[in-house]
């Protein structure tokens, strides 16, 4: 049996399966255009290990997996996953473009591809990958396996493949793995709010502090207490001195879809505790700019996507008609209702980018 | 079947005098109806359990159903007092919760404006219900069609896949998507509320011209029968592209005139999540009814059923989700988000 807060961390830590199940469904359906093939090696290291993770046997990660993957996702989660992807994906770029020489900082990445294809992409990025040591390792296994993983983020030839046949050997394995533009790191982010400072800093020693630094946390922050949330941003706030972020988060707004949200996680035995804390975009807003002294760029995905009035949405005619075409959507309402409620929030401490202007914005910073 | 429409079918069970053949043909095949009663009403007992049928059982109420429902009409004929209700999608302690609401069936007498199926995890005890419903008391309850009574819709939606998990095989799915083809698809409340699923279509101007279409067929993509069950009012004036990839959006202008050219008060739709169960729009010449709370376990919206008296008043109850103490909830999947 695990300690009740051991298990609440498998229940966030499977939060990722969610997000991979439905990277992999989007993509077959063809909402990426040309298939995301970073995603299979991933789901394959998956298949593989689960079953040595904390808290899991043979029989239950079987059944985990095949929930999280044999069933088709509706048409509304695919588009909504499209959507987050392609929105973070914009800013990624209009950043790493505008920046030059830059590092990207992922928290709670797990197995998102984001890093594959960014550094495959930008020769002069850095990019450095955190989440909880076990799902780091669940990555490492693939970037060992496959060499399409090792040539993208610029391993050397010649690394030792691991094969992981036990719970055991699972847990002694070294976490880690950093070539010279990438790092994959196992670290609690509850440790840059509550542990020491110094000890914390030194888990980010890849990263250059002076560099202008992109920190993207989609869905990572909302699991953590208030307290840790604030923690973690003003940790990084100080730990670097250009630091800009991307935020993709859930939030309640206080009606019943929020309720029902709170209820229907907790069931899971999954605690959002930001999502009403901070349970719209101008007390988000207030948070960062008053609190973490960023200025801060605020929309929801609802407008992301063209489902807002006015409207504010971020993709082209173009692509809003491939998108469109793929599959029938008789969710509109639904998907309005549900997008409204994640925001998507860009950050800045210390410098002026210009690119965030280019983009549509429900809220603009107060002080810039 | 072609069938004089001049017949008064809500008459046909108790009383009607055959005047031709196809006329007793009819009440032929109400008397076994009739006979069916006591069986009937085991099968609504059982699925007022929330048990399924068993696939012989549907079999037999298919066909029992569509001896009736092939009688109705395009435009049925519904007399007030009536009860009218939106969408239900599977979600059937919700449905037992309406009926509560609503008074039982038959001292109510119920018009359904379609999407039985899909979404919620009883869409087989859902359908099944009100088709029993529907046979037992032909003309105490109409059920119209909605977009997700449809051979297509519901193998992306869940209905297909519910079936195959409840019964192991696409028999029963097969069964009652050949029976949604003879659901009627609009109805008309005492020739003043015109009701049907979606909405208009930019090729519909008369009640009379939705008579003449040949509805016993899947929905089509397009044209009127698919904008009937598809299309939405919208803020805009005019016709519009829908969003949904199926049917049009119709401005109040566009309701107005219809309203006008066929001597109408109101348009009493379903088809769109509301979050008071029910909401106005084009200056209440349009009313959209939405009967399924927290819509997909996971909307957190309010369902309404609007009761039309004798005098064609108007009123609106709005209800939340039942509670379900006796379901497990910990066996049931959490709805999807993104996390």
């Amino acid at each position: 049996m695990l300690l009740p807060t051991a298990r609440q961390d498998k229940l966030v830590r499977a939060t990722d399966l969610d997000a991979l199940s439905c990277k992999v469904c989007a993509s077959t359906k063809g909402y990426f255009g040309e298939k995301d093939r970073f995603l299979a090696p991933l789901v394959a290291s998956y298949k593989s290990n689960l079953q040595f993770c904390d808290g899991y046997t043979a029989l239950s990660a079987e059944r985990t997996l095949r929930a999280a993957f044999s069933t088709a996702k509706f048409p509304l989660i695919n588009r909504g996953t499209f959507l987050r992807t392609r929105a973070l994906d914009m800013v990624v770029d209009r950043f790493v473009l505008e920046q030059k020489k830059c590092q990207v900082l992922a928290l709670g990445g797990g197995s998102d591809t984001r890093a594959f294809r960014v550094l495959e992409k930008y020769s002069q990025v850095k990019y450095m990958e955190v989440d909880f040591p076990e799902l780091v390792k669940i990555k490492k296994l693939a970037i060992l396996k496959l060499e399409i993983l090792q040539a993208a983020v610029g391993a050397n030839e010649g690394i030792d493949l691991i094969e992981v046949t036990s719970k055991e050997e699972l847990r002694d394995m070294y976490s880690d793995f950093v070539t010279e533009r990438y790092a994959l790191v196992g670290f609690d982010l509850r440790l840059c709010s509550k542990g020491d400072k110094a000890q914390a800093a030194a888990a980010f020693l890849f990263l250059d502090p002076s560099l202008p630094t992109l920190i993207i946390s989609e869905c990572v922050l909302c699991y953590l207490s208030p307290g840790d949330f604030v923690g973690v941003l003003r940790f990084f706030g100080d730990f670097l001195e250009h630091p800009s972020l991307i935020l993709f988060d859930p939030m309640s707004l206080g009606d019943g879809f929020g309720h029902s949200m709170v209820s229907n996680l907790s069931n899971r035995g999954i605690d959002l505790q930001t999502f009403q804390t901070f349970p719209t975009l101008e007390s988000r807003q207030a948070l960062l700019e008053e609190q973490l002294g960023f200025s801060a760029y605020l929309t929801d995905m609802a407008a992301v996507g063209g489902f807002s009035v006015p409207d504010l949405n971020w993709l082209s005619q173009e692509e809003v008609q491939r998108i469109s075409s793929l599959e029938m959507m008789d969710e509109v309402e639904e998907i309005t209702l549900m997008l409204r409620h994640y925001s998507l929030i860009y950050g800045e401490k210390n410098q002026r980018a210009h690119f965030p202007e280019e983009l549509q914005w429900k809220l603009q910073p107060k002080y810039k | 079947m072609d069938l004089d429409t001049d017949v008064p079918m809500e008459d046909a069970v108790e009383d009607v005098q055959p005047t031709n053949t196809e006329s007793q043909n009819l009440s032929k095949k109400h008397a076994v109806a009739e006979s069916s009663y006591g069986q009937l009403d085991q099968w609504i007992e059982k699925l007022s359990q929330c048990e399924p049928l068993s696939e012989a059982d549907v079999k037999k109420l298919c066909d029992l159903a569509i001896d009736i429902l092939q009688c109705e009409e395009n435009v049925q004929p519904v007399q007030v007092p009536v009860t009218i209700c939106g969408d239900v999608h599977g979600q059937f302690h919700d449905l037992m919760e309406l009926f509560k609401i609503g008074g039982p069936c038959p001292d109510t007498n119920y018009l359904f404006m379609g999407d039985y199926v899909d979404r919620g995890y009883y869409s087989v005890e859902t359908v099944s219900y009100l088709v029993c419903m529907k046979v037992r008391y032909p003309n105490r309850i109409t059920i119209l069609r909605g977009n997700h009574e449809s051979r297509q819709i519901t193998q992306v939606y869940g209905f297909y896949d519910e079936c195959l998990r409840k019964y192991g095989s696409a028999t029963v799915w097969k069964l009652f998507t050949d029976l949604f083809d003879y659901f009627p698809i609009t109805a008309l409340v005492d020739n003043k509320i015109f009701c049907l699923h979606g909405g208009l279509s930019p090729m519909i101007e008369t009640i009379d011209q939705v008579r003449e279409l040949n509805r016993i067929q899947e929905v089509p993509h397009e044209g009127p029968m698919c904008d009937l069950l598809w299309s939405d009012p919208d803020d805009r004036g005019g016709w519009g592209i829908s969003p949904r990839g199926a049917g049009f959006t119709f401005g109040q202008d566009i309701s107005e005139q219809f309203n006008h050219t066929n001597d109408l008060s109101l348009i009493a739709r379903a088809h769109q999540l509301v979050m008071e169960g029910y909401s106005w729009s084009h200056q209440e010449s349009v009313v959209t009814i939405f009967s399924a709370p927290n819509y997909c376990y996971r909307c957190g919206n309010q369902a309404a059923i609007m009761e039309v008296d004798e005098n064609h008043q108007r009123q609106f109850l709005q209800y939340d989700p039942s509670v379900r103490p006796g379901e497990p909830t910990v066996t049931r999947k959490t709805p999807d988000y993104f996390l």
